[in-house]
């Protein structure tokens, strides 16, 4: 439902996966053009020829797509633009003789085909398969889903990734997710505390990613408190090859309300009344931080 | 506070040692060597503790010093002290195995904790290091490298613009400004990086724009041959006039046309009157003639000379590609400039979300910005700082400066950046243009104003050979001051010229003779 390519295909890359589409025997593929691929002047989406079990429903505006050996009719669109801020009429036409009506839809954002879920599932669809967004999200049990990309596309794409597996029987539409994809993006957050060294971290992160999974690409983040005097050197390539990258959250464990009362009347207490309200996360704490360790280090004696 | 009793049980030297420690002036003389800085050294000991330091350091550390060469487990001593009218006993044991810190006031018999700061208040909130930069007065140390006005500069901004404590100003500042270069180091690299990136698509989209202008090129001329081809069929297939399509294929000359030129030739000798007939006759023959003539040359098939026929060898297949090849080119050529435009937008399309700014980078700003805030501030609370130290500490420095000097000097001025002069007669003279004596004696008046301002309960002073820079005068002028302001003062002295000044001043003293 939309997206299949990131860009405009290519001609040669839109034979490559019609022959795939083609090999598929007892399936029958439906699509359509989102965003990124969207249906420019000239894409070869407009021209190409598709096997004869692949259904590209390529109008702005809804199509169908009827599959009576199955009972299925499928409706959609597809993007002419980019953006598609207004939402295209998507009432199921009056004349689908199926028992199974399914919508595919691209979108759900405020440019991109903004809808209400009440709204959309008020249209009496059977199912409506969602698309855009890249990670597997259930929005009503057997009724509306994305299925998310198969395969993480981006390092930030988190999480299990593979397709939903829909099916109708008496009771309506069962919908599984089946995790298809081997290795995922794994952010994970590791716990620095005041008594740890660059070595212990690293071995540290090594142990988690073990626990973890080794077959996953990590991204590392380091939050807590380290002790002041160290700097970790932590190159990704270093701790562990499926890491892409660490980044360090830690602030200095100095120990601020001691700190304060120890030097209420001198410019490190000041600096820590000035800022030590501030949220964790905001600059003035990051710059209280800043600040203390400056002080600290060219403390005399 | 006052310092009253000193039991030095195990410490450097002294062995069982028992010193009284009276109000006023109280005169530690002692040759070189004889344990005056000891006695020093037991009383900061006995008041913060004495760390061990570790590895190397710790060879020559005053822990190691002053431990005792034969029961080092006795490592130990009492101090007691006065203080808000309570007498309070310390008992501390230095030893490696034994180490112990014990206080109790002994008009209650209170028991107190050294660990949970009880001393600390009793101290009215001092830190070792405040002592050492304020009560207890050596000379001004020298750091290599740095002059004694840089020196005293440094001492004075720790009062001034960073209000007491320990901090180096100056110091601080330049780490954050490290930090702050450090950070721009990794935002340059990544956008480097991100450059790289740019270019590495910008090159690549370039070279597809490169071979979409190629191949259009090409399809110029292709499309120009296939003009070209065309143009020449239709003339050899319709290039023939309505005269050609009726004259008989092997005949340049129709006869019907041989037959009518004569015709025509004859017509005027009859019409025309003479003697112009004759002319006109000749004329339309002559006419018919170079007709006849060229019929004759356009229909005779030149021999190709043998350049030609070579030429026509060499000349590669494709050139002689029939017109149907040359379409289906044109038309791949065609197919292949669609994909490469969609493969050129498709690029700008990414190089326009480089363009967006990423995540890492905004984690770095903010980093960096938080240090520019940190620097920000703490400039922001040292004017505050200054301003508000400066007035209090400055008018006292001035005071002590003037009662020293005889009013020499009558004021100490501290401006911006920290420079700092003194007033003589309404002459401004700079930190540089004094003598050392001067610089040590401002040292002392600013320790001393410090002392005063950063604690409430007065404490007594304890000085260690820091008279050795100034001359008789100055020095009665401060034992004059000290004996006035200080309730007790111990001096730590190798020469007689504080004891004589005494006498010739008539100030009651202690003197006690350490050997």
């Amino acid at each position: 439902m939309g997206d299949l390519f990131h860009r405009q295909p290519l001609l040669r890359e839109l034979k490559e996966i019609g022959y795939l589409f083609g090999k598929l025997k007892r399936t029958q593929v439906v699509l359509t053009a989102g965003n990124h691929d969207y249906l420019k002047a000239g894409s070869y989406y407009r021209t190409f020829s598709w096997p004869a079990n692949v259904h590209m429903l390529t109008g702005n505006v809804l199509q169908k797509a009827e599959f009576p050996e199955l009972g299925v009719s499928v409706c959609g669109f597809s993007y002419h633009a980019r953006e598609m801020r207004e939402m295209p009429e998507l009432q199921l036409p009056g004349d689908s003789g199926q028992p199974v009506n399914i919508l595919m839809l691209h979108g759900g954002d405020e440019l991109h085909a903004p809808f209400k879920k009440e709204e959309l599932l008020r249209l009496g669809y059977d199912y409506i398969a969602l698309g855009h967004i890249h990670k597997p999200c259930v929005i009503s049990t057997g009724r509306m889903a994305y299925c998310g990309a198969l395969e993480p596309v981006d390092k930030n794409d988190t999480g299990p990734h593979g397709y939903l597996a829909g099916e109708f029987t008496e009771q309506g539409c069962r919908v599984r997710f089946i995790p298809h994809a081997l290795r995922e993006y794994r952010h994970l957050t590791f716990p620095v505390s005041a008594g740890m060294t660059g070595l212990a971290v690293k071995e540290g992160i090594r142990e988690m990613i073990a626990g973890e999974g080794t077959q996953h690409i990590y991204k590392i983040i380091l939050n807590g408190f380290r002790d002041p005097q160290i700097m970790f050197d932590l190159h990704p390539e270093n701790v562990s090859g499926n890491i892409i990258e660490i980044v360090d959250q830690t602030k200095p464990a100095y120990d601020f309300e001691k700190l304060f009362e120890q030097n209420q009347d001198n410019i490190l207490g000041r600096l820590i009344r000035e800022f030590r309200d501030y949220d964790r996360d905001s600059t003035e704490y990051l710059a209280m931080c800043e600040g203390v360790q400056a002080l600290m280090e060219a403390r005399r004696g | 506070m006052r310092i009253r009793e000193l039991e030095i049980k195990n410490f450097g030297k002294f062995t069982d040692k028992h010193i009284e420690v009276s109000d006023g002036i109280h005169l530690f003389y002692g040759e070189n060597e004889s344990g005056k800085s000891t006695i020093h050294t037991f009383i900061r000991g006995m008041l913060f503790g004495i760390d061990r330091g570790r590895g190397r350091a710790a060879y020559n550390d005053t822990f190691s010093l002053y431990e005792p060469w034969e029961t080092p487990g006795n490592y130990s001593g009492v101090l007691r002290f006065e203080s808000g009218g309570k007498m309070f006993c310390v008992r501390r044991n230095f030893g490696r195995l034994s180490r112990r810190a014990e206080l109790f006031c002994e008009d209650d018999g209170e028991e107190l904790s050294v660990e949970s700061g009880d001393l600390n208040m009793l101290l009215g909130g001092m830190t070792l290091t405040s002592y050492n930069n304020t009560i207890s007065v050596g000379q001004l140390k020298i750091e290599p490298d740095r002059s004694l006005g840089v020196q005293l500069r440094n001492f004075a901004m720790n009062y001034y613009a960073a209000g007491g404590g320990d901090m180096d100003l100056e110091h601080a500042l330049l780490n954050l400004k490290e930090r702050k270069k450090q950070i721009e180091r990794e935002i340059k690299a990544e956008l480097e990086e991100k450059q790289r990136q740019r270019e590495k698509t910008e090159q690549e989209s370039s070279y597809v724009w490169r071979e979409i202008h190629k191949l259009e090129g090409e399809l110029e001329s292709l499309e120009g041959e296939i003009e070209s081809r065309r143009e020449k069929e239709q003339q050899e297939a319709g290039g023939k006039g309505v005269i050609d399509e009726i004259r008989p294929a092997k005949w340049r000359v129709h006869p019907v046309e041989v037959l009518l030129f004569i015709m025509v030739s004859l017509f005027p000798l009859f019409v025309v009157p003479r003697p112009w007939n004759y002319l006109v006759c000749i004329i339309i023959s002559l006419c018919c003639g170079i007709y006849v003539w060229n019929r004759l040359k356009v229909g005779k098939k030149q021999e190709k000379t043998e350049p030609e026929r070579i030429l026509e060898e060499i000349t590669p297949e494709e050139e002689k590609a029939s017109l149907e090849k040359l379409l289906w080119e044109k038309g791949r050529i065609s197919e292949e400039i669609r994909d490469k435009k969609t493969m050129y937008s498709n690029l700008q399309e990414q190089m326009e979300e480089l363009e967006e700014v990423g995540s890492a980078f905004k984690v770095q700003e903010k980093k960096k910005a938080a240090v520019e805030l940190a620097v920000c501030k703490i400039n922001e609370l040292s004017d505050e700082l200054q301003e508000q130290m400066g007035r209090v500490l400055n008018e006292r420095v001035s005071e002590i400066i003037e009662s020293i000097t005889a009013g020499r000097y009558s004021r100490l001025v501290v401006e911006d950046q920290m420079r700092i002069s003194l007033i003589s007669d309404g002459r401004k003279i700079g930190i540089g243009q004094v003598s050392r004596g001067t610089v040590e004696q401002i040292h002392f008046a600013i320790r001393m104003a410090a002392a005063e301002i950063l604690y409430e309960e007065e404490l007594p002073v304890f000085l260690d050979d820091t008279f050795i820079y100034y001359d008789d005068g100055r020095l009665a002028n401060t034992l004059e001051w000290l004996w006035e302001n200080k309730k007790q003062v111990l001096i730590f002295t190798c020469q007689r010229r504080e004891e004589q000044t005494l006498e010739r001043l008539h100030i009651p003293y202690v003197k006690e003779e350490v050997c």
